[in-house]
């Protein structure tokens, strides 16, 4: 059997002393690409900083395991550095920071981790323009400070355009569809489908189950108070459309 | 008439009126006799105690005869020098400078003790004439040298009408305990473009005292870039007066303060006249057990109406041992002005930490990055790039703890 890109066993963490998580165990093998549903509040964006080792949250039981290897144990550059990438519900504006010179730094750390030489700078230029030409991200853009007045819609296409600069092996999307119009939505979610690989698997957190028809998961799992509490096909995020999600709350796990 | 109850002496007191006396500046070893050093209680020192953080004054400085590696070197630039208050011999000057060599102080007389102390003991003065636009950079280097000593020295720089220069002084010098006193006396005319940047290396065991005055006649424009990254010891003064209308500067500053120092930019800018701007922008990083103090003081006279001026001061603390204090004042006898100020300090900002990190920067180097950012205003203006590279590189040095 193949190694799983992401497995969480039994995950419980807390913030100060409220238990968030109680209990996760997820799944997703190379290539797939799976969804978590649940409504506000229910723990969805604390799995994704947890995974991504957001200092504010203590793990109290469990484990996660990237492509085999102990993610709990590496602070966050190194776990991106193994092939873990969060994109942000609200990516954080750097005032004084040039978005090129931060992905030049980020692609150069994440290469030096791995014992890799660093990019020359006209292949990176090469990458950058490749990448921003399908997301709609001109250079005037990535001159600016990063993130800083951006649009929601920009801010998103940067944060996907980030995704297909490092070519991480599992990616996290936040909440990816929350403040985007159908067009950005669009733009959006074909640069996520475009990166879709037999090497590589996502997890997509969304509330709505509109995102789902951009970005179509193998794997629809419902998550309710810390856990997840049912898990289908694509169908289950239309019955959950149709449905609400109080009929899973309460659930056994 | 008032009697003045006579202050105790130190040390450092206790040489200084030898040394001015050595010099036959009577008054002023009789006014640091009555006076002494200042203390908390006058108002302009009040963050920056002399009378106990200076406690031993080193001998006057001898000529000296070895000097040190440059603490900065800018391609391009054209070097000055001077050493232990000596005016040291210079290449061919670029076309339209005129160098040359003048006795005694450069700075109008206020009621400052750093000010007396250049005015009594700078003998020499190195005097530039700058007669139009200046194309390379003009670097002085001015060096205290050798076994530690006490030495002032004084530079005064005329920008003629229309012209332009960017001006850069450094301050370094051999590892021993000085004590540097150096003032800048800087005339803009009309219309004269300069940039101005200070920036102090010298050792951490000396301590640093410098004060520049600025004259702006109608339209001139100047940028003036004040920044600490040596000695344990400092303090910059920066006195302006606008005196024609039309005139603007940006007064900014990078006040770098590392373990055990304590570091002190005080500005008193004064607009004189009717139509004069002004933008004040100091950062402050401090890191370790240290202090670092701005004070900043705005003065609008009662004739300069349409008086625009702003400053901010922001401040960042890189441990939880560090102190940073900011004293913003504003002064304001004219009626129809815009004058604001503010004050801000803080620590890295957590989540941009967690988001650079989770690109896969390492800590060290995300923090790096957060702290260019957080400097890049008042770095950015500077155009030249062999200059600009050079002051970055400064920033990254301090960073790294050198």
């Amino acid at each position: 059997m193949t190694t799983p890109i992401l497995e969480i066993r039994n995950l419980h963490a807390r913030i100060e002393e409220r238990e968030i998580l109680k209990g996760v165990n997820l799944i997703i093998p190379p290539g797939e690409v799976h969804a978590v549903m649940g409504r506000n509040g229910s723990g969805k964006s604390t799995l994704s900083y947890v995974l991504a080792g957001k200092e504010d949250y203590e793990i109290t039981e469990g484990e996660v395991l990237l492509d085999g290897e102990n993610l709990l144990e590496m602070d966050p550059a190194e776990r991106a550095a193994a092939g873990l990438f969060l994109a942000f519900q609200y990516p954080i504006e750097i005032p004084g920071v040039a978005t090129m010179t931060f992905l030049k730094a980020a692609i150069n750390a994440q290469r030096k981790a791995r014992g890799e030489g660093e990019l020359s700078t006209p292949d990176f230029m090469r990458a950058v323009k490749t990448a921003g030409t399908e997301l709609n991200v001109d250079t005037d853009m990535l001159k600016r400070p990063l993130n800083v007045g951006f649009s929601g819609g920009e801010k998103k296409r940067a944060e996907v355009l980030q995704m297909a600069l490092l070519q991480p092996k599992m990616c996290i999307l936040d909440e990816t569809d929350s403040g985007l119009d159908i067009d950005a939505l669009q733009v959006v979610s074909k640069g996520v489908n475009a990166l879709r690989a037999a090497n590589r698997s996502m997890l997509v957190i969304t509330h709505y189950q509109r995102l789902l028809n951009h970005i179509v998961p193998d794997v629809v799992h419902v998550f309710s108070d810390g856990r997840i509490v049912e898990s289908g096909d694509k169908d289950l995020a239309l019955q959950l459309e149709a449905k609400g999600y109080a009929d899973f709350d309460g659930a056994a796990a | 008439m008032r009697q003045t109850m006579p202050v105790r002496l130190g040390p450092a007191e206790d040489t200084l009126i030898a040394q001015l006396n050595s010099v036959g500046a009577s008054a002023e070893a009789d006014r640091m006799t009555v006076a002494g050093l200042p203390t908390r209680r006058v108002e302009s020192y009040h963050y920056t105690d002399l009378k106990t953080l200076l406690k031993t004054v080193p001998p006057l400085a001898t000529p000296a005869n070895q000097a040190s590696a440059p603490a900065l070197r800018v391609a391009g630039a054209y070097q000055l020098m001077i050493a232990n208050g000596v005016v040291q011999g210079a290449s061919t000057a670029p076309a339209g400078v005129i160098v040359g060599t003048t006795t005694g102080g450069v700075l109008s007389t206020r009621d400052d003790v750093l000010v007396h102390l250049n005015g009594a003991l700078a003998r020499e003065a190195l005097t530039l004439t700058l007669e139009s636009s200046v194309d390379p950079v003009i670097q002085i280097d001015r060096r205290c040298e050798g076994d530690a000593a006490h030495v002032a020295d004084a530079v005064k720089i005329f920008v003629a009408d229309n012209g332009s220069a960017v001006i850069l002084e450094t301050f370094s010098g051999s590892e021993a305990a000085h004590v540097g006193n150096h003032a800048t006396y800087l005339a803009l005319g009309k219309n004269a473009v300069v940039t101005h940047i200070t920036v102090d290396l010298s050792s951490k065991a000396s301590s640093h005292f410098a004060s520049n005055e600025y004259s702006l006649a109608e339209g001139a424009k100047l940028r003036t870039v004040t920044i600490h990254a040596g000695a344990g010891l400092s303090r910059s003064q920066v006195f302006a007066r606008f005196a024609g209308a039309g005139a603007h500067a940006d007064f900014t500053g990078l006040n770098l303060v590392a373990d055990g120092q304590h570091n002190d930019i005080t500005i008193d800018i004064r607009h004189g006249v009717a139509h004069t701007t002004s933008q004040e922008m100091y950062k402050q990083i401090a890191r370790g057990r240290s202090k670092a103090v701005f004070q900043g003081k705005i003065v609008v006279e009662r004739d300069a109406q349409k008086t625009d001026a702003k400053m901010m001061m922001q401040g960042l603390m890189l441990s939880d041992e560090a102190e940073i204090l900011s004293k913003p004042e504003l002064e304001i006898y004219a009626d129809d002005v815009v004058c604001g100020h503010g004050s801000t300090c803080g620590e890295l900002d957590e989540e941009s930490m967690f988001y650079l990190m989770s690109r896969g920067i390492p800590k060290a180097e995300a923090e790096t990055m957060l702290v260019r950012g957080f400097i890049a205003e008042v770095l950015d203006p500077i155009e030249d790039e062999a200059l600009n590279e050079a002051l970055n590189g400064i920033v990254d040095g301090w960073l790294l703890g050198k």
